[in-house]
């Protein structure tokens, strides 16, 4: 079944100051859209906002998976609704395991270390690393692995990626975009990928581009926007004016 | 009724000898603190109500609570002590010998109330329990299975004295387990004694009655490479202080404190450590570590005091406390004291709430609240569990564990 995810005329403030202003995107269950813009422009507000992150403020808006809105659920009931945020530093968490941490969100006890193991072998990362706390003692490219094994036990209906692709080497960037895409196929996520570069959509290729400029969606299209700011950047996309 | 005084006063009648009535006329010479004494600032002194513990004159009908049996299936042998008196004890493995002293003098020689003058908690003690419960490891034995001591208290004053001595080149295992002492008074004093290359893995585990009032004292002596790791878990009580001392005595002996606590309700647990270094190249590693929820509070108090001529000496203590809820509070008090310049010293304390942002990390994948505060929680005393000796560790994990829980679901915090 399809879902759609639907962000309405949302703003959004991070330490007292406005970062969104108005955004909206609508996507469904099966697509892949790619998030860019310049820094500063709003696109991790976003995914932060989105995921009930304690330290950004919603000022209005509306945010639906199939018309139920998320923005006055707690981060625990938006990830059961279907959200998933893989971050660009995955944030550590001594003392906890990550199989303790999947079977408390959900995962079935009796076949979560299989589901595991599974997941670590299909993104190249050595089981054994899972054993540790919550990506505590992993380098960046472990973490980002570890978060789509992660993604791969819990099967989400939307995984958002922010900048998954900073500070990421080629093979992690690949094994990361290869899990999103064969997701994609297995069931039906929806993918946001969050970017700056265009490095990761070489191997994620998106359905449709949105350009964000200063907390707005400026352009939404298909690849030609890829083309279009390969040639002119950003300036050429205005934000405009409020 | 009867009271403190009278109830004491036909314990001493009773049994006159062992320096027990020169013990009870220094108690009464010191006193019992007061408020405006530093070191007992933090208890609520006005709630002990001394008069209303009846001293138990034998040995009251408590019997082991199923806690208490599961602890006792991991062991070697099994020590019953119900107020301070030693049940009949079962066949001992070679190496190993259970004894009653009823001289009044600590493993020190001298008398309990020289070795304890001034501590009128410990004189007591030395005044009123029965008598020394000694557990002796032969020198060069090693014990296969631990040995659990099984500290019964009843619902009046309780007081049980305990002496573990392990012997050059022995090694041991064993628990001190408390229960009971409901509305009671349970005031241990206990005793390791690890001599030369021997090794003592201690665990004093309280889990008293929640309205129950512990004023425990324990003080290992290490000699020469001897090694003396010993865990303190406070569960229980509704005042639970827990002094533990270490006198490093030989050169290279070696102290490991690891002590843990989790507050609920209105409980205080009130830790407090003395690390002396009295030799060359002497070890103590301290953990503390501490969480309180809803109305309780802790209190952490350590000192590392290092003699001249301790040369070469490695000290650390470490205390940190989880913030539960906003009318929760834990104060932490290290203190170093060194006399001697060669040597490395370190403490740091920290006080403070669960992070906010790794529990939305966990909520974000799905987590809910309590369960993302009770994985954190327990993942704040996996270290403390982990060096737990294997055949303990089950039960003792399970009983936190469900501590934890409850304590997750009874957590508010920050955001």
């Amino acid at each position: 079944m399809t879902s759609t995810l639907s962000i309405q005329g949302l703003r959004v403030a991070v330490g007292g100051r406005e970062v969104l202003k108005g955004f909206d995107l609508t996507m469904s269950t099966g697509e892949v859209h790619a998030l860019m813009g310049p820094n500063g422009s709003g696109k991790s507000t976003l995914a932060h906002a989105l995921t009930g992150h304690p330290g950004y403020r919603v000022l209005e808006g509306s945010v639906t998976i199939d018309g139920r809105e998320l923005l006055g659920l707690s981060a625990t009931e938006r990830a059961r609704a279907g959200l998933f945020l893989a971050l660009q530093q995955p944030l550590e968490v001594p003392g906890v395991r990550p199989l303790d941490m999947l079977v408390a969100a959900g995962a079935d006890p009796a076949t979560v270390g299989a589901r595991v193991r599974e997941e670590a072998e299909r993104v190249g990362l050595r089981p054994e690393l899972l054993e540790r706390f919550v990506n505590v003692d992993l380098s960046g490219g472990e973490r980002k692995r570890a978060e789509m094994v992660q993604l791969g036990v819990l099967r989400p209906r939307f995984c958002l990626l922010d900048e998954v692709d900073s500070g990421l080497d080629v093979d992690a960037l690949s094994s990361v975009a290869r899990r999103l895409s064969s997701a994609v196929g297995e069931w039906e996520c929806g993918v946001l990928a969050i970017t700056h570069f265009r490095r990761l959509l070489v191997e994620l290729v998106p359905t449709t581009i949105h350009v964000v400029r200063d907390g707005r969606v400026v352009a939404t299209g298909g690849p030609e926007i890829a083309e279009r700011l390969e040639r002119e950047g950003y300036d050429g996309f205005r934000a405009p004016r409020a | 009724m009867t009271t403190f005084a009278d109830s004491a006063a036909a314990v001493l009648d009773a049994h006159p000898g062992g320096g027990r009535r020169e013990a009870w006329r220094a108690f009464e010479e010191v006193g019992l603190p007061s408020a405006s004494d530093e070191v007992w600032r933090y208890t609520p002194l006005g709630e002990l109500g001394l008069e209303r513990h009846a001293v138990a004159t034998s040995p009251s009908p408590a019997a082991p609570s199923d806690a208490a049996r599961r602890l006792a299936a991991g062991a070697g042998v099994v020590l019953t002590v119900v107020d301070g008196y030693l049940a009949p004890v079962g066949e001992l493995p070679e190496g190993l010998s259970v004894s009653v002293d009823e001289s009044g003098r600590s493993h020190t020689g001298q008398a309990l109330v020289e070795r304890y003058a001034n501590d009128a908690f410990s004189l007591l003690n030395a005044a009123l329990a029965p008598a020394t419960t000694v557990v002796r490891v032969e020198p060069g034995a090693i014990l296969a299975g631990p040995v659990v001591v099984l500290d019964l208290a009843g619902d009046g004053a309780s007081f049980a004295r305990l002496r573990v001595e392990v012997g050059r080149g022995a090694e041991a295992v064993v628990l001190e387990y408390l229960e009971g002492g409901r509305d009671g008074l349970v005031v241990p004093l206990s005793e390791y004694a690890v001599d030369a290359d021997g090794s003592l893995t201690l665990v004093t585990y309280q889990r008293l009655d929640e309205s129950a009032w512990q004023v425990a004292r324990t003080t290992g002596f290490v000699e020469r490479d001897g090694r003396l790791r010993q865990a303190v878990i406070g569960l229980g009580g509704h005042y639970d202080r827990s002094r533990n001392d270490a006198e490093l005595r030989g050169p290279g002996a070696a102290n490991e404190l690891r002590t843990t606590y989790l507050g609920r309700g209105d409980q205080v647990h009130d830790f407090r450590t003395h690390q002396l270094h009295l030799a060359p190249r002497t070890n103590s590693r301290l953990l503390s570590k501490g969480a309180v929820a809803e109305r309780s509070r802790s209190v952490y108090t350590g000192l590392i005091e290092i003699e001249k001529g301790a040369t070469r000496t490695d000290a650390r203590q470490t205390n940190h406390n989880l913030l539960l809820s906003p009318s929760a509070h834990a104060d932490s008090v290290p203190n170093l004291d060194i006399r001697e310049n060669d040597v490395l010293c370190a403490h740091a304390s920290s006080v403070g709430p669960l992070d906010a942002l790794q529990r939305w990390y966990l909520e974000s994948r799905g987590v809910g609240r309590v369960d993302a505060q009770r994985l954190m929680i327990q993942g704040f005393f996996y270290e403390m569990l982990e060096a737990l000796p294997d055949a303990l560790a089950a039960p003792i994990e399970a009983d936190v564990a469900s501590a934890v829980g409850e304590v997750a679901r009874a957590a508010q915090v920050g955001s």
